[in-house]
């Protein structure tokens, strides 16, 4: 028994220094022979080992990364909030370029400056001034239409009170004339939004929905033809010998940021056509937009064209066919009637298409030359008369 | 150890490699556990010390092999560790959770030993820095880890009689 166990020692002790031997051979190799060693072990039974731990390193560096990755994607989504801000901010003001060319002059520019909370949206403060020429009762205005009424002003500033303002009044009217009546704010409490009465329409007077509103020029302070709102339905009220009319109105107060203040001047000479030909504006440049990428889709047609007769071209002077030419096929030297005809058939159907693409353009280029002519010729009235020498003696 | 409690510690084995190669790295902690080490513990206390000796080697290989520069370091510190945990294992492996915690923590202490002076690769403060700090770190997480794993194994895991 202890002989075995000895034994068992020995044996132990010698493999256990075969092993450590075997080690230490490995470590004194040289660079030249590890390296082979080791590629050898990692490609053949450690691989699937080896693609583990790149799978496991893949992982750790998507885990490490998913912070970056978020906030990455949350400033993309910022950054698309604030671009649709953004574009309705650029559409505000686009409108407000329009109804300043319709306006023309008699108008003072400014900016809006809400210092309320939400919902408390009755009065703000505009950033134009007595300075600006802007005077107590002067009308605010916004491209979509009526805003408010100056009510204090100072040299460099002014507070505006806004159709939601409860002391708010303005003489309205639908646009044909047949209805009139007083708009106001419709104040039903918080939840109720932000809506205008049409109160004081005569009974006789029926107004649909959809009908839009505008001022009516009575009283002295609002001229006539401003947008108030579209009628949304007739509301009940005490008044037995008047309707009433509930209004959406044109301008959401919470969405005021640049307006145009109208002077006291401007008043008096009427606003007929100012608020179409915003309209008109918008229009023009969505026409601008369809007409450019149609200009552009015909020049990348033109374009394909005539790299495609240059194609052509080249290809008849090099004697072989065409682009889009049938190649030539053993029937070509079919002598048959019937493939003779075809043949000749053909062949005018080419002449006639290459005479219609040698007069395309021989007119392209006449285009281009007189194109050509009218831009380097001087024009003949651009010459002042009294400037040219005359002879002596001679008559005018 | 008959044929059950052979497949079982087989399996366990081949279980202590992958995570190797699949948690440490998705971990990559500064101290990280050595599952190989566990594997070549959990083996060696089921064996003869001179099949510890050759599995210890061939794990030090398969390490080594991904780091060709110490080829044959990890041989020799998993041959000693290995061999020195089997002949040790009447003392060692018992049925406790801190023994066995030890265990580990002083395998992978020793091996870390071995390797790292043996690697010759960092040397003087960096050496004692590596061994005396990050070594018993590494150690410490390696011995909780295996005594994690040695009470969600159990049944996988039951030492042969002696």
């Amino acid at each position: 028994m202890q002989r075995t166990l000895r034994s068992n020692t020995r044996f132990d002790l010698i493999v256990v220094s075969t092993c450590i031997v075997l080690a230490l051979a490995a470590r004194a190799l040289p660079d030249t022979l590890r390296e082979p060693v080791a590629t050898g072990m990692r490609r053949s039974f450690l691989a699937p080992l080896v693609m583990l731990q790149e799978s496991a390193e893949r992982g750790r560096q998507s885990l490490l990364s998913a912070d970056a990755k978020q906030s990455y994607l949350d400033s993309l989504s910022l950054g698309a909030m604030k671009a649709r801000s953004l574009e309705g901010e650029n559409d505000r003001l686009r409108k407000l370029i329009g109804l300043g060319s319709g306006l023309r002059w008699g108008f003072v520019p400014a900016e809006a400056l809400h210092g309320r909370g939400v919902r408390d949206e009755t009065t703000v403060i505009l950033s134009a001034g007595s300075r600006a020429g802007v005077s107590r009762l002067s009308p605010v205005i916004a491209p979509e239409g009526l805003v408010g009424v100056v009510d204090q002003v100072d040299p460099t500033m002014s507070h505006a009170m806004l159709w939601t303002h409860p002391d708010f009044r303005v003489s309205a009217m639908s646009p044909d004339g047949t209805a009139f009546g007083i708009a106001q704010a419709h104040l039903t409490g918080a939840t109720g939004g932000y809506l205008i009465e049409l109160r004081g329409v005569p009974f006789r007077s029926t107004l649909k929905p959809g009908s839009l509103i505008v001022s009516s020029g009575w009283g002295g302070v609002w001229p006539r033809g401003i947008p108030i709102g579209t009628v949304l339905q007739e509301i009940k009220t005490s008044e037995g010998w008047a309707r009433t009319y509930l209004l959406r109105p044109e301008v959401n107060p919470a969405d005021v940021y640049s307006v145009m203040i109208l002077r006291r001047d401007r008043l008096a000479k009427g606003f007929d056509g100012v608020w179409q030909s915003v309209a008109q504006a918008d229009q023009a440049a969505q026409r601008i937009v369809v007409s450019g990428d149609s200009a552009a889709k015909a020049a990348a047609l033109a374009e394909a064209a005539a790299r495609r007769a240059v194609i052509d071209s080249m290809a008849r002077a090099n004697g072989a066919p065409p682009l889009g030419a049938t190649p030539t096929t053993p029937a070509a030297t079919d002598t048959s009637p019937e493939a003779v005809a075809a043949r000749a058939a053909a062949a005018r159907a080419a002449a006639q298409r290459a005479a219609a693409r040698r007069a395309a353009a021989a007119d392209s280029a006449a285009r281009r030359a007189d194109t050509s002519r009218r831009d380097t010729v001087p024009r003949r009235d651009s010459v002042r008369t009294d400037t040219i020498p005359h002879r002596p003696g001679a008559t005018r | 150890m008959n044929l059950g409690g052979a497949i079982r510690a087989i399996i366990s084995f081949l279980i202590f490699v992958v995570l190797h190669y699949t948690l440490r790295p998705l971990l990559g902690w500064r101290a990280p556990m050595d599952f190989l080490i566990l594997a070549l513990l959990l083996a060696s206390v089921r064996v003869r010390p001179a099949t510890a000796a050759v599995i210890g080697f061939v794990l030090g290989l398969i390490s080594d092999s991904l780091a060709p520069d110490a080829l044959g370091a990890g041989a020799i510190a998993m041959t000693v560790v290995g061999f020195g945990a089997s002949y040790l294992k009447a003392v060692f492996f018992a049925d406790n959770l801190v023994l066995n915690a030890f265990f580990f923590f002083l395998g992978k202490w020793v091996f870390d030993i071995l390797y790292f002076v043996g690697e010759q690769r960092v040397k003087g403060v960096e050496l004692l820095q590596q061994l005396l700090l990050w070594s018993p770190l590494s150690a410490a997480v390696t011995a909780a880890v295996g005594v994690l794993l040695l009470f969600l194994m159990r049944p996988l895991l039951e030492p042969a009689p002696a």
